[in-house]
């Protein structure tokens, strides 16, 4: 325990937390300006995006190779951090402008991307943490904004299911997590991860079983945010009925803060008991990779293949803590990143599919596309082909980077499993492409224009291509983003 | 022997009011023996020197749940009679887990652990502690971010509850401040021939 002097000293590097205070203050001011904006006015759109900049630049003008501590070790400033918070400041600003269009005819739209800044406050807090008090109040912050985002459109029954069985399945995973977390802290007694870590090299075969039983809960609890079969029921579900710029949001940034916090408690926290939570994680990365895989292909709603492709990402991701080496999260790094690209760029198409009467969400409606929209179907193959991992675009080198980082650290079956699964995979993203290229059209196309679902479309695509090509500076960047970690 | 004779006043009454909260036929009287139980209960927390707790437990429980209790007994208009009725369809599960519960208190109570000198007395037994202070000293130092971040959660409730349930209702009267205060004599008043 720190020592704790009175009256109170000014807390250590308080600089670092800028970022988070530029949010939490603007997203409050926000919410006042928004009071005074008339309907249809999408000024607090463009502020709240300004806000994610600022703090994108304020996250990025500290950033240092040291490893800087706030209050009394709660919170923490690396390498790592920055890096990760990067990512979820692309996915946010991203969500947002997906946003622009698709939600500007919903009452109070305003609050939602005050929410939607708090949310990336919540996870801003949880890349950071050094505790597992820090890392909870960010995850709850998080997770209590995407449930009210996920019910944002009130007339669609569908949404409100959806949020429903979000929020009470997620309120369930919290208390696993809890669970799991007062074990811990009852065999090493303490919440900072490198105490207890510390703590854990030490313990006897008596607080074996209570230890085991926290590791279990907890790698339980945060499964259910990273949504790791079997805690991924919520998943189809909620990414289904989630207006659609959410579900590209909540499918992208709460998973980078997910796997952050993950990779932070692998590193800091769990070395000592290396053997058990790579058994635990191995049966859970081949469960993800099967029913992720599987379950993808009986989907005709593009929203419900995506969300089932997600968990089969998530297992491939799984992949790097398993291996738990410094390739290993730099894997992760790599994957989160060109994920975010790739699934940004297929939601704003979905999107832009959307046109009079229809939702434009199931593969049916896809049909034909090449015929009207050879740009948006070019696109769109690109992206199925880099979600599929085909070599030399951006998709391959993420699966590549875990893969060998796997095998390097041993996981030759895994990763040959993998494989296996991620040709399975292949087959419903290209049955997307084929829908596009070569049927029918079925459902006539008349598109809504808009200049920035165009130009992310436009720039995902690039980004696939640019990093299958060239992948080098993405990684270097990863590699040196474990600066802190380990 | 003061204190002893406190902790009977307290916990008894406690106890009572607690079978006061079961047993009274007019749900408003359940909730105002609920709220007694809570004085007794804060009472209890006084006698252990757990100050914060019994002032915790008044503020919170008495002053904003149970009132709460009370809004929404009044607005749903609980039908006792109905209640009542799944009483002997009940009683036997019911009476099994309060049976089980009996078990394990006598067991626990009669085991040893709770005898006189077995349990770890406190250490500032006998000196003077302020609980409220050095909560206070460790919540807002080591423990101000945590703190403040629980402050933007409970923002954030506020925020979603608002905005999943206030909808902008076209048939709800509202006041239009300008309109009001732009109204000339002309618009209201109308000279009429008798």
């Amino acid at each position: 325990m720190a020592n704790v002097t009175f009256p109170f000293p000014f807390p250590e590097h308080l600089i670092t937390l800028l970022p988070e205070m530029i949010v939490a203050v603007l997203a409050m001011v926000l919410l006042l300006i928004d009071v005074f904006i008339t309907k249809g006015n999408k000024i607090t759109a463009y502020l709240a995006i300004l806000t994610t900049l600022l703090a994108a630049v304020a996250t990025w003008s500290l950033q240092s190779s040291e490893v800087l501590v706030a209050f009394y070790g709660f919170f923490v400033f690396d390498q790592f951090a920055v890096y990760s918070k990067m990512l979820i400041f692309i996915g946010t600003a991203l969500g947002m402008i997906l946003s622009l269009e698709y939600m500007k005819n919903e009452v109070n739209i305003g609050e939602y991307y005050v929410l939607m800044l708090f949310a990336m406050l919540g996870m801003m807090l949880m890349v950071s943490a050094n505790n597992f008090i820090i890392m909870y109040l960010g995850l709850e912050l998080m997770a209590l904004c995407v449930y009210v985002l996920v019910a944002y459109q009130r007339e669609v029954l569908r949404s409100n299911e959806a949020a429903l069985k979000y929020f009470i399945l997620g309120a369930l995973s919290s208390g696993m997590l809890l669970y799991g977390i007062t074990f811990l802290y009852g065999v090493t007694g303490s919440f900072n991860f490198a105490v207890m870590g510390e703590a854990l090299q030490h313990t006897d075969s008596n607080s074996h079983a209570a230890l085991m039983l926290g590791l279990v809960f907890l790698i339980a609890g945060l499964g259910f945010k990273v949504s790791m079969a079997p805690f991924h029921m919520w998943t189809p579900d909620a990414y289904e009925g989630a207006p659609t710029p959410v579900t590209a949001f909540m499918s992208v940034a709460p998973k980078v803060a997910g796997f952050a916090i993950l990779m932070r408690i692998v590193a800091d926290l769990l070395p000592a008991v290396q053997h058990e939570y790579e058994a635990i994680l191995t049966i859970l990365a081949v469960l993800t990779i099967v029913v992720g895989n599987l379950a993808a292909i009986a989907q005709r709603n593009i929203k419900r293949m995506l969300a089932y492709s997600t968990i089969g990402h998530v297992g491939f991701i799984m992949m790097g803590l398993i291996a738990g080496t410094a390739d290993g999260f730099s894997g992760i790094l790599i994957y989160l990143s060109i994920y975010l690209i790739m699934t940004m760029g297929v939601f704003a198409i979905i999107i832009l599919m959307r046109r009079e009467g229809i939702q434009g969400e199931l593969l049916d409606d896809f049909a034909g596309l090449s015929r009207v929209r050879p740009g948006y179907a070019l696109a769109m193959g690109l992206l199925m082909f880099s979600m599929a991992g085909i070599p030399f675009l951006g998709g391959f080198w993420a699966k590549y980077a875990v893969f060998m980082a796997a095998v390097e650290a041993g996981h030759l079956n895994l990763v040959l499993f993998a494989l296996l699964f991620s040709a399975i995979g292949a087959f419903y993203y290209l049955r997307v492409v084929k829908y596009i290229y070569f049927d029918e059209e079925r459902v006539a196309f008349n598109f809504v224009e808009s200049k920035p679902l165009q130009a992310t479309v436009v720039a995902a695509a690039i980004g696939v291509v640019l990093i299958g090509v060239y992948p080098e500076p993405l990684m270097a960047l990863c590699k040196q983003a474990l600066g802190g970690l380990i | 022997m003061l204190e002893t004779a406190f902790f009977n006043l307290f916990a008894g009454l406690a106890i009572l009011s607690g079978m006061g909260v079961v047993l009274s036929r007019n749900t408003m009287h359940s909730v105002m023996f609920l709220i007694l139980c809570f004085f007794n209960a804060a009472g209890l927390f006084f006698l252990l020197d757990a100050e914060f707790l019994g002032i915790i437990l008044i503020l919170i429980y008495v002053g904003a749940v149970m009132v709460l209790f009370m809004f929404v007994i009044m607005m749903l208009e609980v039908n006792v009679a109905r209640l009542r009725e799944g009483i002997t369809q009940y009683l036997p599960l019911g009476g099994m887990i309060a049976v089980i519960l009996l078990i394990e208190f006598v067991a626990a109570a009669s085991s040893g652990v709770f005898a006189d000198g077995a349990m770890a007395t406190a250490a500032h037994l006998g000196q003077e502690v302020n609980n409220t202070k050095q909560i206070g000293m460790v919540l807002y130092t080591q423990y101000l971010l945590g703190f403040e971040i629980a402050a933007i959660i409970l923002l954030v409730a506020l925020i979603g509850s608002i905005v999943l349930t206030l909808r902008g209702r076209k048939d709800a009267k509202y006041q239009n401040m300008s309109a009001q205060v732009k109204v000339r004599r002309e618009d209201r008043v109308r000279k009429v021939s008798m």
